[in-house]
């Protein structure tokens, strides 16, 4: 699946609040039509990335590129319209306006500029989402975790995209739901969609992506193929290895079969 | 000075030898006269003064309307004086000033008016009402914020003017209230300079009074509640009692104005007291500067004088102009000119510090990861001795649940720091450490539990009184007030060793000012233990996240805590500071002998620091013991992993 | 006693139109615009001045009049409110008491202070209800809130703008991420709420009879901010009726206290009972009536 194009790009990202300083040179690239992902512990700077990405928090240094375009300075409203859409952490559905019109408002920009694409875009979201279809008059604020899980991808897919920038899917969702959700994207992927996402949950995370982001304290100590890793190596690079110590993969192996 | 008679070889050059009268006069006039006390006299007299013999000299300099017209800008100055107290310091709304000037006028019209008493009666009674009416407001209306305070205030001002003012046995029907100026009996001050000299030198006071509010424990508890509350109780400031108290002393100096205001003109009515007159006194405030003294008697003038002075064809253009400034101002400077001039001062003073380096300054002093000593000072006298603590247990929390809505943020902890440890407290995102904190410190009410403090239940205790016991809490985002400088920020962290009454904080009495003496001493011993001299009187803002950081320590420390809890101390910081803060912790506990309860994700760091370590997840209590044996325990695992999905 | 009630509903029909543009304007910037009342008063000038001095019909009148309320409020929107951005709202709500003081003192300027009458559209053709007169300008109005109302509604959720605009006011990070504009967003709910201004003014002029510079003054203002408070600062519905309870609230209390010969004991007892109402619904119950989460 790996075409080379590099459809997004971080380049020495440097970023903050106030006087923090929380990202300190990050760099990343995803490549067009992969899944990429980005791990670390809380305060280890993914979320600020994403929202570098997105263009909530401004870049301080380096440089945001899509589609070998610098968008650096662009408004995050603006890269919508470039082809990024957006899972928000907690879904964000608006919970006062129907499933159609929440679809609706993901094909924001993209209906004004071309119709016809916006069209097949629905169509084949809606053929993507029966249980959407079913509930268009559906208030979204009635519906079900899971079921605002889908329509926030829903919503994303909506504006035909180039990127799907997906933040923490998998927070305050159920086990069963969260399984729900993976192979979700992971369709959505396979049919051609490119990813991006954010994740707390490493082994929910590692089992979807194809190359691992991982972050400690604001910089990228990891960046990789997930089939070169192992739960070993991913505690070093999450920052717990010496707290997980010696026992580490006597822990991890029961931890793993208590889970199947 | 007579000369020193020595004899023989050994006598000391400072033993007292006997002083002539005139010498001794001399001593008393200098302790007595300070340099401040004969600047205030001379601008007293001088202000006193210049009105009478101006006008006695130069006659036809001013005409008597245009003295009125000075008159009432100082009426208007005290005012603005009043509002900003409120407004500016404890950076409390109130559009409905206006009720309590007219309060104030009418107080003074009824005693002097009506009931023929001197003015030297009325004014402070209408000090007294005035502050009486806001107390009133004040306990209920208090209890809301920012813009919800603000519509209370304006109900309040609309119907105190057109209901309670007009009340007939008040107001005196629609002709209202008489107000001479009467000093005694027939004697009354008709001429309008020489009731200028007397409103310039009731100004003076009221300037007197702010700078006295503002150099105490007082002005800073204002300004640090201004900034964040959270902050302010942190540091044992009682926020309600000094919310209505600035309430009150600003509703009884805007009394004062009200009641100087009515025997200027002469009478009153309910008319000026309206809505438009409260937006005036706002405008003054917001455009002279929050919080700046001169900035506002300045523009309280200036709104006065400035139409004046305009020549004729000019009239009435000057409201839309000055209407149209203002929103340019607020659009420009939301800080007021007073506050963009200080702006403009600060960035000169940051930019001659650093050398003109920008954030570059950040990124290197993170990376030399130096971080200064942390101030050891000695228990501050006025403290009782360090209390000793049954079972050795500083800290203690039975149960703890804390609910938000249908989320259980705390589920059922219970924890223990035993005195001289440093306790750790981890886990992942959302895990409820930060609420268990804030619930510990008071910022929070559980729905359940029990929290033991030093052997006392503290569970009822409002957070300032925590702190007050010594239990000291640092916050994610630095709890220190941003907008003041580090030495005012080592001074409020002092509250609770202001051992002075607001009264006397008002009238600085010899006691004040000792007791703040001391305060700012022991504030510098703690800067230059940290070696941060330099930024004595460099607003906090100004430094870099690191340096915030510091500061927030030592502010924690100086008043000798019996417990800190630091809320991810390292979060920001280069792995290099991040290791360099390990020692400064562990040199706490082993050369302190500090209890320490720590909030981290910096997993390193707490496995270096920490005696025991709790771990968190989901609001419950995973995994607690030893260091050494959490590290290996599954659950940690699974908490930092992520639950297994099941394939 | 039924007499109060129906001057209550009138009254109240303005305070909630006027509590619509506070609401509107507040769930969109989270400001609170003091200059609202004016601007609908400087709307009412504008419609005077054409239908008086220059003989235009009355309904060219109230139209320009909504257009100037909405082009007010946006241009002040756009020129101060944006570039203000991110700053403390008390500084903008003192903008906004720049931009009151502004309108009043050119409506001064222009005008000066003798009452103006604005001549209704259709002479004496009024409605009689229980002895109270509503005159043309008042059903025209009402017909105007009408069809206004539902447009604004369908248009609110039927076009793509629209439905951004309710997005925002639910959620205005998330809507970003579908690529709305805020500020297009922004300009779109003052420019309604100026016009919604122009509308409570051009409303309540036949009760007023006559209007100078301020009329709809702090009292109005205070009684339509209670309604506002009242129905909950984050519903429209909720705003609209709210404003009509203090309406009504309002009236009766005026004839409570002279029916009982009291005016002369608590004169003006009504802004008392208002100022109770504001305290004791954001002590007891900020969200208002109506309103769903806890706003400001």
């Amino acid at each position: 699946m790996s075409a080379d194009t590099v459809l997004l790009e971080l380049r020495d990202v440097r970023a903050g609040f106030g006087s923090q300083t929380v990202l300190h040179g990050v760099s990343l690239q995803v490549r067009e039509g992969e899944i990429a992902g980005i791990f670390g512990l809380n305060g280890a700077g993914k979320s600020v990335t994403m929202k570098v990405v997105a263009g909530i928090v401004p870049a301080r240094r380096g440089d945001v590129v899509m589609d070998g375009r610098n968008i650096t300075t662009v408004a995050p409203e603006d890269r919508v319209a470039l082809g990024m859409a957006h899972v928000p952490q907690g879904r964000q559905v608006f919970p006062g306006l129907t499933v159609e019109q929440n679809l609706r408002l993901g094909g924001y920009r993209l209906r004004r500029r071309d119709k016809r694409r916006y069209g097949e875009a629905l169509q084949r979201t809606l053929d993507r989402f029966p249980i959407l279809a079913e509930r268009r008059a559906q208030l979204a604020g009635s519906m079900s975790g899971g079921q605002q899980a889908s329509l926030a991808v829903a919503r994303a897919l909506v504006s035909d995209p180039r990127i799907v920038l997906v933040d923490e899917p998998s927070a305050g969702l159920a086990p069963k739901t969260v399984e729900e959700l993976f192979e979700t994207l992971r369709e959505v992927n396979r049919s051609g969609v490119t990813m991006l996402m954010v994740e707390q949950n490493v082994t929910f995370g590692l089992r979807l992506v194809d190359t691992a982001n991982i972050m400690q304290r604001g910089r990228i100590v990891y960046a990789g193929p997930v089939a070169d890793l192992d739960q070993e190596r991913v505690a070093e690079h999450l920052g717990v290895g010496r707290l997980l110590g010696r026992g580490l993969s006597a822990a991890v192996q029961s931890h793993e079969a208590a889970a199947r | 000075m007579t000369a020193l008679a020595t004899s023989g070889s050994g006598s000391d050059a400072n033993t007292p030898q006997p002083q002539s009268p005139r010498a001794a006069l001399q001593a008393l006039w200098n302790s007595v006269m300070t340099p401040r006390r004969a600047n205030i006299a001379l601008w007293a007299v001088l202000l006193a003064a210049l009105p009478p013999i101006t006008e006695r000299a130069m006659p036809h300099l001013f005409t008597s309307g245009k003295l009125q017209t000075l008159d009432v800008a100082a009426c208007f100055a005290v005012a603005a004086l009043a509002l900003n107290v409120l407004v500016g310091y404890a950076g409390q709304m109130s559009l409905g000033h206006a009720a309590f000037m007219g309060v104030g006028a009418f107080t003074s019209g009824l005693i002097v008016g009506r009931y023929g008493l001197s003015m030297a009666v009325g004014v402070p009674a209408a000090a007294l009402f005035g502050g009486i009416v806001a107390l009133l407001l004040g306990i209920p209306a208090l209890r809301l914020r920012g813009l919800y305070l603000a519509i209370t205030t304006i109900a309040f001002g609309v119907a105190l003017q057109l209901s309670i003012l007009r009340i007939p046995w008040i107001s005196g029907g629609n002709a209202g209230v008489v107000l001479p100026r009467r000093v005694a009996g027939n004697l009354q001050l008709i001429d309008n300079a020489d009731w200028l000299a007397v409103l310039l030198v009731v100004l003076l006071v009221v300037w007197l009074l702010d700078t006295n509010v503002m150099r105490s424990k007082v002005g800073r508890a204002f300004r640090a509640i201004r900034e964040d509350e959270g902050v302010a109780q942190s540091f044992a400031v009682n926020v309600v009692t000094y919310k209505l108290t600035a309430f009150v002393i600003s509703g009884a100096l805007a009394g004062v104005a009200g009641a100087l205001y009515g025997h200027t003109i002469g009478q009153a009515n309910s008319d000026p007291f309206s809505y438009e007159l409260s937006l005036q006194l706002i405008i003054m405030v917001v455009v002279g500067g929050l919080g700046s003294r001169s900035g506002v008697v300045a523009a309280a003038f200036f709104f006065q004088v400035f139409p004046a002075v305009m020549p004729a064809w000019f009239n009435g253009y000057q409201v839309p102009i000055g209407a149209a400034l203002l929103m340019y101002t607020v659009a420009r400077h939301p800080d007021g000119l007073a506050g963009a001039l200080r702006e403009a001062r600060e960035r000169r003073e940051m930019r001659r510090m650093r050398g003109g380096a920008g954030d570059d300054d950040d990124e290197d002093i993170e990376e030399r990861g130096r971080l200064p000593k942390l101030p050891a000072l000695p228990r501050p006298s006025t403290l009782p001795p360090r209390p000793e603590v049954a079972g050795g247990t500083v800290l203690s929390a039975r149960n703890v649940s804390v609910r938000f809505g249908g989320l259980q943020a705390v589920d059922d902890v219970s924890l223990d720091v035993p005195r001289g440890r440093i306790v750790g407290l981890i886990g992942p995102n959302g895990a409820g450490k930060t609420t268990l904190f804030n619930a510990l410190s008071g910022h929070i009410r559980p729905q359940r539990g029990e929290i033991t403090f030093m052997g006392q239940d503290v569970s009822d205790l409002a957070p300032h009184r925590r702190a007050a016991l010594g239990m000291s809490r640092s916050f994610q985002l630095i709890g220190l007030a941003k907008s003041m400088t580090v030495l005012d920020n080592m001074l409020l962290a002092q509250h609770v060793l202001g051992r002075y009454d607001i009264g006397s904080a008002l009238a600085y009495l010899p006691r004040t000012a000792r007791v703040e003496r001391e305060l700012t001493e022991r504030a510098h011993q703690a800067i230059a233990a940290l070696g941060f001299e330099r930024f004595t009187d460099t607003p906090v803002r100004s430094l870099s996240h690191g340096q915030q950081r510091i500061v927030e320590l030592g502010c924690l420390l100086v008043t000798d805590p019996e417990l800190l809890m630091l809320d991810e101390p390292s979060a920001g910081m280069s792995p290099g500071a991040a290791e360099n803060l390990a020692v400064r912790l562990r040199e706490l506990r082993d050369e302190q002998a500090r209890t320490v309860l720590l909030i981290e994700h910096n997993i390193p760091l707490v496995l270096d620091v920490c005696d025991e370590i709790y771990v968190l997840n989901s609001g419950a209590v995973l995994a607690s013991g030893p260091t050494e044996t959490i590290a290996r325990r599954p659950e940690v695992i699974g908490a930092y992993f992520g639950e297994a999905v099941p394939a | 006693m039924i007499t109060a009630l129906i001057i209550g509903v009138v009254q109240g029909g303005m305070y909630g139109l006027l509590a619509l543009g506070l609401v509107l304007v507040y769930k969109g910037s989270r400001v609170l615009n003091f200059a609202q009342a004016e601007i609908g008063t400087v709307s009412l000038f504008l419609a005077y001045w054409l239908v008086t001095e220059h003989h235009l019909p009355w309904i060219v009148g109230a139209v320009c009049a909504l257009l100037l309320g909405a082009a007010i409020a946006m241009v002040f929107e756009r020129v101060i409110v944006r570039p203000m951005g991110s700053a403390p709202r008390l500084s903008v709500a003192v903008a906004t008491i720049g931009l009151l003081t502004l309108l009043l003192s050119l409506e001064l300027l222009q005008f000066g202070p003798s009452p103006r009458v604005l001549p209704p559209p259709i002479d004496g053709l009024g409605l009689h209800i229980a002895s109270v007169y509503v005159s043309p300008t008042q059903l025209i109005s009402l017909g105007a809130v009408a069809v206004i109302g539902a447009g604004l509604a369908l248009f609110l959720r039927r076009t793509d703008f629209g439905l951004g605009v309710l997005a925002a006011a639910e959620d205005p990070t998330a809507v970003r991420l579908v690529g709305v504009r805020l500020s297009h967003v922004s300009a779109f709910t003052w420019g309604v709420s100026g016009a919604l201004s122009a509308l409570a003014a051009l409303f309540i002029a036949p009760s007023l009879g006559v209007f100078t510079p301020g009329v709809i003054g702090a009292p109005l203002f205070v009684a339509s901010l209670a309604g506002a408070l009242l129905g909950g600062m984050s519903s429209l519905p909720g705003a609209f009726v709210g404003g009509i309870a203090i309406g009504v609230l309002e009236a009766l209390t005026k004839f409570l206290v002279i029916s009982r010969n009291l005016s002369a004991t608590i004169p003006g007892g009504e802004s008392i009972a208002i100022f109770a109402v504001i305290l004791i619904v954001l002590l007891v119950r900020p969200q208002g009536i109506l309103g769903r989460r806890a706003a400001a």
